[in-house]
Order: structure tokens, then C-alpha cells, then sequence
């Protein structure tokens, strides 16, 4: 079973952006490689160093941990990043653009889903 | 997600994961889980583990009082797990954040009680990875956010 997680929400609206990067580790570590895809404001999740108003944990910890764990497919929609005026050289980690015709796609290569 | 979208059909039974992640204040969501759960043991097939995780955790809650009225969600789980011998899960981290604990934990946090449900399980996130990559089909109900 392969698991796509799809991540819409800001790193700190609420706890749902580490919560869904602590399952998606934990994934990683069960040996299930799962795909992450960042979209709308989950975007917010790659900038690094941004300031950080919750007294919970440094997204940016969780997210570089991503690497270690071996989690390499991350995917941007490109149009979220765009509503940001962002490009993908501002974020912390090395990801996939993809358009948002494109998901559909990506969504079918997985089996499971789980939006966050 | 809408669990009517996998329709159980009987002459093959399938074996499934349930994750719940809405509190149980979002009464349709919540319900639609314990519902979607009910079918499934009814119609036939196996529940590998429902697992309770973000704002969910509020359903292995032993101190919520329900007026008169109105259904508690936590003693259906409670008794639908016991009739069909299912395992109810609750995410240890989250569960910990909000004041869900057991005796071990409390004891472990020096706390001055527990709350943890009957029935409930205080469980990690490996126990919801696993269960994911066992089960023909997973299925999540109500955004945690």
C-alpha cells in the first residue's frame, strides 16, 4: 500500500500540519514511503525560518526530518505557490512542481490518500 | 471523506482500517464513523483497528457528560468494539496534549486521575501505519484542523 498526504493546511493555524508530518515520519519509519503534496496554504509549511507564533515545536525541524527519513517525493501545486508569490528556491527542502490539472494523475499513482 | 463511496459488497469480505480525526462535537462526521463502522461488522467484514487521532481523541474520553437527550458517542464505540472484539486506538501524543490519559501515564506525569475510557487503548502512530499498510481499504473521517 502506498499512501499519498496531502498537506492544506498553515504550519500553525493548528496542530493538523505537524500532525500530518508526524504520520507521514512515522509512515517513513514503517518502511511504506509515503508522497507528500503541499497545496493551498500547506505550502507555508516549506518556508524556512518562518517566525513561529505557537509555543509547539519549529515546523521546520519536523519538515527537515523529512530527509533523514527518506521521505524524497514531496510535491508543490505550483498555482499555491504562486498565490504566495513564491518560487520553490524559497523553500527548505528540494521539491516537484506540479499544476493543478496534474493531480489527478499523481492522486492515482497512490493507494491510499489522506488530506490533511 | 464519504464512506459511501466504498459500499461493502459482501461476497468479498474486505479488511479495513478506520481512522477518525473530527472531535466528537462534529456530530455528522463523528456519527458517519461509528455508522460507517457498524455496516461493515454487519454486513460481514473485518475491522482491523479504528484509530482515533487529532481532535478525535476526545471520543476515549471517560469525563464527557452528554445531556439526557442526546447520544454518547464514546459508550457506542465502547460497545460495538466489545461486541465484535475490535481495538480502539487513540493516538498517545495527541491524547497526552489534550488530557486523555491512563493510569500508566498518569502515574508516568505524576497527574491527579486518568480519563481514558474502557475500551480505549492509548496507542502510537505505528500502530495507524500499520494497520494502514495491512488492510485492503482505509478509511478517514472529518478533518482534524
Amino acid at each position: 500500500m502506498t499512501c499519498l498526504i496531502c498537506l492544506s493546511q498553515s504550519p500553525y493555524a493548528s496542530q493538523s500540519a505537524k500532525e500530518s508530518l508526524d504520520l507521514a515520519l512515522v509512515m517513513a519509519a514503517f518502511e511504506q514511503n509515503p508522497g507528500l503534496l503541499f497545496i493551498d496554504e500547506g505550502v507555508l509549511q516549506l518556508l524556512p525560518k518562518a517566525a513561529q507564533p505557537s509555543p509547539h515545536k519549529h515546523i521546520g525541524k519536523v519538515i527537515s526530518a523529512l530527509e533523514m527519513y527518506d521521505i524524497s517525493q514531496l510535491w508543490v501545486e505550483q498555482e499555491s505557490l504562486q498565490a504566495f508569490g513564491l518560487v520553490t528556491e524559497q523553500l527548505s527542502q528540494p521539491v516537484k512542481l506540479i499544476s493543478r490539472h496534474q493531480i489527478a494523475e499523481l492522486w492515482a499513482k497512490y493507494d491510499q490518500h489522506l488530506v490533511f | 471523506m464519504a464512506g459511501f463511496l466504498y459500499m461493502p459488497n459482501t461476497a468479498h469480505p474486505l479488511s479495513y482500517c478506520i481512522l477518525v480525526r473530527c472531535a466528537p462535537s462534529q456530530q455528522s462526521q463523528a456519527l458517519s464513523a461509528l455508522h460507517f463502522t457498524q455496516a461493515l461488522l454487519a454486513q460481514g467484514h473485518k475491522v482491523l483497528r479504528v484509530f482515533f487521532y487529532q481532535q478525535a481523541v476526545l471520543t476515549g474520553s471517560s469525563l464527557r457528560v452528554m445531556p439526557q437527550d442526546e447520544s454518547n458517542l464514546t459508550s457506542q464505540w465502547q460497545q460495538l468494539a466489545q461486541q465484535h472484539q475490535i481495538e480502539l486506538g487513540v493516538c498517545i501524543a495527541a491524547a497526552l496534549q489534550t488530557g486523555i490519559v491512563n493510569q500508566q501515564e498518569s502515574q508516568r506525569y505524576e497527574l491527579p486521575g486518568t480519563s481514558l475510557a474502557e475500551g480505549f487503548e492509548l496507542v502510537g502512530l505505528g500502530q495507524l501505519a500499520a494497520a494502514s499498510a495491512q488492510c485492503d481499504r482505509l478509511v478517514s473521517f472529518g478533518a482534524g484542523s
